[in-house]
Order: C-alpha cells, then structure tokens, then sequence
C-alpha cells in the first residue's frame, strides 16, 4: 500500500470522537503546560502516562501528540507576553515578539506565532510523511552493527553538542546507562545492580524515572530558586494580522521552516539553532530591518515557524529510527515501551495503524492548536496568575499519585525519590538532564544490538565496523568528538571579532554584528542537513557546520545586553 | 505626619492615588504609596512594573509632596502591607480604592479594603473609581 | 566571605562527584560478580557493558574532582521561574522533603486520601502558602477527586487506609 493511502487510514482512526477529543485534550494541556512556568512537555508526558493505561495505545499517543505540539506554542505565549521565554527554544521568539507586545502589537504577534506554527507544523508534518517511509525502508536494510553505531553517534551528539560542559554530559550519561542495566539480564538471565532487592529485579520502571528526573528534580529545584517578585503581562484581545502583517510573515514562516525540519532530525539538533538562524536571515533579508530591535513581524513568524518545523523534525528519527533526539520524544518512546511496543524501523510495519493515526492526528492537532489558541490567548495569559505554591504541589502531588499508580508500591516512591534528588542535584551542579534520558532509554537497546553485532561475527571485534554505514558513522563521531579542537582554533583566529562584539555599544552596533554571521552560518546549516539525512556526516562537512554553530550562545547576550541599554537610556 | 495610600495599577487604585496627592498637599503631609504583592505568582497584574512606578513618580514629584514609595514582597496581604505601613509611618489617614460589588459578590471574594476599614487605627477614607 | 562561599560550593561538588565515583564502582563490583557462562552465541556476555559503563562514571568522577580543583564550577540550570541570585533554599526544599517522605510512610496504612491529602497540604504550606483553610481545602478536594477519579476512572484502585469502608 502507499502511504497516501495510509495515511488516510490513519485519518480514518484518528478523525473517530474519542480520537478527537484526546486530540483535543492533549492540544489544550499541551498548551496550559507550555504556558505554565516551570512544567514542560517532557515533564507533562511524563505525568499524564500513568493516566493512560486504561487508554488504547492509539489514543493515548494521539493526546502526547497534541501535548507535544500544544507545549510548543504556549512557550511562544508567555515569551511574547512576557519575555520570560520558558525554553531555550522560544529565546529567539522573545526578542522582538516581546517588542512587539509592548508596541501594542501583541494581537499581531500572537498571532503571527499561532499561524506561523501552522504552517510549519502542517509542512513539517508532511515532511514526515515524505521521509519517514524512506528512511525506515533504508533502516530496515541495516545490520545490528550499523545500529549501534547510530545509537553510539546519539550518544555522543547528544552528550558533546548539548550543555557547557561536556564531561558534566558524559557524567550524567553515565548514569542513564547505569539506571538502565539494574534488573535482570535478558540474555543469562542473571540479576544486574540488583543488590538482593526483589523489587528492583524487573528493573527501573522508565516511567518512575522520568517523572523523577523531569518532575520530582524540577520542581524541588524551583522551589530552592522560587523567584519572589512578580512580573506584569501585556493585556491582550484576540489576536489577529492586518494585511501587512499576513504580508510580511509568510516567506518567514516558510524559510523558518525550511530550518526547522532538518535541525529536528539531527541528534541534538533542537530547536536553538534554527530559530536563530531564522532570525538573523530575516534580520537580513527584511525590508524594514529598522523594526528589528522594536518588534519587527519576521522575527516572531521565522523562528517560530523553525520552532515547530523542528518539532514535526524530531519526529521522523523517533518513528522511523527508534531515536529520540529530545526530552519529549525519549519519553514518548519510553511510553512505547511502556504499552509493550518496539520502537524502531519495524514499527511502521508491526504498528502501522498506530504510527500512521498518530501522524495524521498531528496534522488535526495542528489545526485545533490554531483555532482553540486564536480565540484563547487571553485566557492562557491568566493561567499565569496561579500562585506559585499551588502549581508546584501539585506537580509533585501528580508525579507521586503517577508513580504509585503504576505498581501500587510504596518502593516506587522512594526510588522516585532518591531519582528526584538525583535530578536535583544534576540541575544544581549542571548536568544535563538529555544525556541521562537518552542513556536510559537507549542503553539496553545500545547493549542488544552489540551483543546480536558480535554474535553474528562469532565474537570477532571487527564485526562491529562490518557494515559500511557503521564506519561512516563511527567517522562522524570522531568528527563531533574532534569539534572542540576545531572549535578552540577557529576562536583563537577570530579574537578581533569577539572584541568588537564586547566593545560594541547600543543596539545598532550589536544588531549588525549580528548580521554579518548568516551566509556561513546558512551554508553550514545545508551541508549539516544534508550531512544527517544520509545519517553519516563526513567530517569536513561537520566541522565548519559545528564552528558556526554556537554563534548564537555567544552573541545573544550581547544582543540582549545592548536591548536593556537601551531601555536604561529610554 | 503622613497618608498612606494603597495603590494597585487599576482605576480604583488611580483614583485613591489622586485623592491621596490631593489630601497630602492639602495638609502637606508625607504621603507614602504602597504597592504591594504577595510575589506568589508568576504574574500579578496588581503589581506596578518599572515604568508605572517611574509614571507615578513623576506625578509625585509634579505635585511637589514629600512622598515614599513602597513595595514590599514579603509574601503578606496587600492589607496588611497597608496596616503595616500605616503602623510604622504613624499614619493620620490612609486612603484606599473601592470597588462596585453586589453584596453576593462580597460575600465571595472576601476583601482587602474591609480588612483596612475594620483594623486600621487611623480614619480610612475609602475612594470610587470615577 | 566570598571565598568560604565558593570554597563551600566546591565542596559540595566534589561530593558530587564521589556520589558518580561511587555509583561507577557499585557497577564495576556488581559486574564482577556476574558469572559469565561461556557461550558461542553471546560471546559479548553481561559483563561487558557494564564495565563500560562503570569505567565511563569512575573516570568521569576523576575528571570532575580535577575540573572542580582547578576551579571548574558546573552552570547551575537556569529556568522561567528560577531564581539563581539567591542561594538554595533549604528552608523550602527541606519540608517539602519532609512531606514526600511522610508521604512514603504512611500511604500503604493511611490510605491516599489522607496521605496525598496530607502531601499537597505540607507542599503548599512548604512553598510558602498561608491561606490554611483555603489550602485544606484544596487539599482534601484534590486527593478524593484522584482517588475517585482512578477507580472509576481507570478502574485502579488506590489504598482506602483509615478509611477503608467509608469511601
């Protein structure tokens, strides 16, 4: 059958009520978490799983789904709204969005981000559906060795690129792993970091971690850091665009996109990347580049449009490859798990109700995110005058009942417990909290496929590297781990470009600085696309792309810095 | 001696600030404006931001009263931030802003204004949005 | 004082790291235990993986305490409603530790009602909130809606305690 015929089975299951109505659910919450400081959707998936067992698998990943999407776009509310922007994904957004809203245009720029997020979501998805066959037809043909070597370049992207430190990421990797060896041995059958301890034998239940690490650490971590002094949003109709505005945004939507898709495949490419550099094109390409800085149109809708084009991104590795590339998808695939299903390239030949009603359900949630979030801006912009107290009990009473809920056993919450100081911990000493998911929910996976490697060249090491996807990959992972060296020689020629960014003064000398990044930056990002979609990126291609790369971690705060000199000197 | 004045970034609050201004002047009084939140939310839209609070001041000084201007975040009631303020100032008069309610909605919501009326040692003068 | 602050913060992150250290080498002395029956279609055995990975979190443990003594300092993460210019607040995280565990304790005698009831009640309370009638309120409202929720709901029957027979 071709897909266009599945995917209109997947309409079929998706468009029945109650499908529609957990579509539904899922979208609202989805956006309320995404609006609420301090729960995000990993957090919130993590949470409603145990609430889902009574629900067909099918359901159930049709609500993440809209979760998924929804949380998306309530982070681009509070940072138009506000200017705290929740992820570092909507950092971008809050630049001029947030200019916007105290212009009094915060209808237009909310509105902008809604549709915008449409669009991108919508092609985005169709992306998926483009590539997603492809890749698992090609998935398929590969051996036991060619999977770890992807699942090692997961690792590795996610553990070097991410976070500051890169040993504080091999650390908290380290310890994902470690979670995910306790419990019996599926090949010998013997126990494993057990230590006598009969309930720890089946091993750590995925869910009981996750809502540790992402609920119970987060919110103790909040609570040691409770901000005291409240903020004030920008009142706000219904949002809504004027012909300029319509005008103005939809090329942006389009090239946000454009960046979006292929950042959200990579491992570890996210969300940053792309929206800055959605940002600094349309920066560039602008014909009223005298607005950025003030609340210029383009640079809401580009990034928030690569926003939800890498979120659509993220999906295609996670359905066709088993690979998550971000917290949320590591928990949704945890959730596979949980209902007893393997997630990898046999999933849309095992599951291909499942995984095609959950694509198409994407497309619908979409379009409900777009009309629920027209019409309720307002109302989301309310959720945040819930007292902090409130909120954080009851995340922390939530992540209990879900954790008891499971097995019914008091141990669930001591490990819950102890995994949530954990968390606690990693957030106060600065471990990134990705490593740590992806090794859990990889790592077993990671050891079959070395094992089954092995057995098949009858123990001989070179079997690892038999496979000619295996060796380019393993090439691309020498070339992520050799970046910092690269990265150190690259800064080291362009010291003069970083004094005059210190040196620079008031927006205008900032803002330009800003854009003399973006043709390198752009051309990286192609080969860097191009690079992943053959899923073994040649190191010359990789190194330059990695050297543009933290641009934007470097330049924000100066481009900030020079927007509250401004608004000192106002 | 002094007046102090509740003052939430609403009409009620603006027309309490108003007629607190006035009554300062009037006694040349220190006036003290208090703006207080409990800090327990992300956002508290009675909570005046920078710029109010520049806004305000720039009215203050216009009118040339001895004023302070106070905004403690200490978790309590704005009614008690207000008594407390009263208290510490040895306030003559505190000024405050009313809102139109039916008795039915009254009975709900509770009230910072009768906390005042009912436990403030000094004369309240209660003021209505125009 | 900045100095005894720091000196402070560094210490607590080499403790860190002897927490990695220690579950590094909890992995290598479980590992050593296993018996590795030899077999020609699992020449890798389960021993393998695990010294990888407790190899990688007693080097990682080493790294640290070296990156912490040359000064290194992890970033504390950032967030919406994070704080970082004032210290960790035990005053918080303390009782509402103390409201988790008490949690833990009495769930299986009390019954969710009264310890989820008395879990939400303690947070809030820990998190600062002082409406307490309010609060118990909320609190009791919350943990019966769950209760009843989950069984009719999703057919899960969580623990009546105390109160086995009333509800």
């Amino acid at each position: 059958m071709d897909t266009l015929n599945l995917l209109m089975q997947g309409f079929a299951t998706a468009a029945t009520p109650m499908n529609l109505l957990y579509a539904f659910l899922g979208v609202l919450l989805g956006t309320a978490v995404g609006v609420l400081p301090g729960i995000g959707p990993a957090m919130a998936v993590a949470l409603l799983l145990p609430l889902t067992y009574g629900l067909e698998p099918t359901s159930a990943f049709i609500m993440f789904a809209g979760i998924y999407y929804g949380g998306m776009y309530g982070g681009s509310t509070t940072s138009i709204l506000l200017n705290t922007p929740g992820e570092s994904a909507t950092v971008i957004t809050a630049i001029e969005g947030h200019r916007m809203a105290k212009a009094g245009r915060a209808a237009q720029a909310l509105a902008t981000a809604a549709i915008g997020s449409f669009v991108a979501g919508t092609i985005g998805t169709a992306l998926l559906v483009a590539f997603a066959p492809p890749v698992v037809d090609f998935a398929v043909s590969l051996g036991p060795s060619s999977y770890l070597a992807i699942m090692v370049l997961a690792f590795i992207a996610v553990t070097a690129i991410l976070g500051s430190s890169k040993l504080r990421g091999f650390a908290s990797l380290g310890l994902g792993l470690a979670i995910g060896l306790v419990g019996i041995d599926p090949v010998t059958g013997q126990q494993r970091l057990v230590f006598g301890q009969p309930l720890l034998a089946d091993g750590l239940d995925v869910i009981v971690v996750a809502v540790a690490i992402f609920a119970v650490g987060e919110a103790l971590w909040i609570a040691a850091h409770l901000r005291r002094n409240p903020l004030s949003t920008i009142p706000v109709g219904r949002p809504w665009m004027g012909k300029q505005d319509w005008k103005r945004s939809w090329k942006p939507w389009l090239r946000g996109t454009a960046y979006g898709f292929p950042f959200g495949a990579l491992p570890a490419g996210g969300a940053e990347v792309p929206t800055f550099l959605s940002y600094v094109t349309e920066k560039r390409l602008s014909k009223h580049k005298e607005e950025f800085g003030h609340g210029a149109i383009e640079g809401v809708a580009g990034p928030e449009a690569a926003n939800n084009a890498s979120a659509a991104g993220t999906l295609t590795p996670m359905l066709a490859l088993g690979l998550p590339t971000n917290a949320t998808a590591a928990v949704m695939l945890a959730a596979f798990t949980q209902y007893g299903i393997q997630p990898g390239p046999l999933l849309f030949d095992n599951e291909p109700d499942l995984v095609w009603a959950l694509i198409a359900s994407l497309f619908i949630g979409n379009t409900l995110l777009l009309l629920i979030n027209l019409p309720l801006a307002p109302l989301w912009a309310k959720l945040l005058q819930i007292p902090r107290p409130y909120l954080y009990a009851g995340i922390l009473f939530f992540a209990t009942l879900g954790a008891y809920a499971v097995n019914l056993q008091a141990f669930d919450l001591a490990i819950l417990l102890v995994l949530g100081l954990l968390g606690f911990a990693m957030r106060r000493f600065g471990l990134p909290i990705l490593p740590l998911v992806i090794g859990l929910i990889l790592g077993p996976r990671a050891e079959g496929q070395l094992r089954k490697a092995l057995q098949l060249s009858g123990g001989d090491v070179a079997g690892l590297w038999s496979e000619p996807i295996a060796i380019g990959v393993y090439i691309a992972v020498a070339a992520l781990l050799a970046l910092p060296l690269v990265l150190a020689l690259v800064r080291r020629r362009r010291p003069q470009a970083a004094a005059a960014l210190a040196a620079a003064e008031g927006p205008t000398a900032a803002a330009a600085a800003v854009a003399e990044e973006p043709a390198t930056d752009r051309a990286a990002a192609r080969d860097r696309a191009a690079a992943t979609d053959q899923a073994a990126a040649p190191d010359q291609a990789a190194a330059p792309d990695r050297a543009a790369a933290p641009a934007p971690e470097e330049r924000q705060p100066h481009h900030k810095d020079s927007h509250s000199h401004e608004k000192e000197s106002l | 001696m002094s007046i102090v004045v509740g003052y939430i970034p609403t009409p009620e609050g603006e027309a309490a600030f108003e007629r607190a201004i006035a009554e300062a002047s009037k006694a040349a009084a220190k006036l003290v404006v208090v703006n207080s939140s409990r800090g327990d939310a992300v956002v508290d839209q009675r909570f005046a931001q920078e710029e109010q609070i520049a806004a305000l001041q720039s009215r203050l000084d216009a009118a040339e009263v001895e004023h302070v201007l106070l905004q403690p975040l200490r978790g309590h009631d704005a009614a008690e931030e207000v008594l407390d303020a009263a208290e510490s100032h040895g306030a003559e008069l505190i000024v405050i802003g009313l809102r139109k309610r039916s008795p039915v909605g009254k009975l709900i919501m509770g009230s910072t204004a009768q906390r005042i009326l009912l436990e403030a040692r000094c004369p309240v003068l209660a003021v209505k949005a125009g | 004082m900045t100095t005894i602050a720091s000196r402070l913060k560094g210490r607590a992150e080499l403790g860190f790291a002897a927490l990695l250290g220690a579950v590094g080498a909890a992995v290598l002395i479980d590992a050593s235990r296993l018996a590795v029956p030899y077999s020609q279609s699992d020449p890798v055995g389960p021993k393998t993986v695990p010294f990888i990975v407790g190899g990688l979190l007693v080097v990682c443990a080493v790294l640290l305490v070296v990156d912490v003594l040359r000064g290194g300092r992890g970033e504390a993460e950032g967030g919406e409603d994070v704080d970082l210019t004032h210290p960790t607040d035990w005053r918080t995280v303390l009782p509402l530790l103390a409201a988790f565990v008490l949690n833990i304790l009495i769930i299986d005698i009390a019954g969710w009602v009264i310890s989820g009831a008395l879990l939400f009640y303690g947070s809030v309370w820990a998190l600062g909130s002082r409406r307490y009638v309010r609060d118990v309120i909320i609190s009791v409202a919350l943990s019966l809606a769950t209760f009843y929720g989950f069984y009719l709901g999703l057919g899960i029957r969580l623990p009546a305690g105390f109160l086995t027979g009333v509800l």
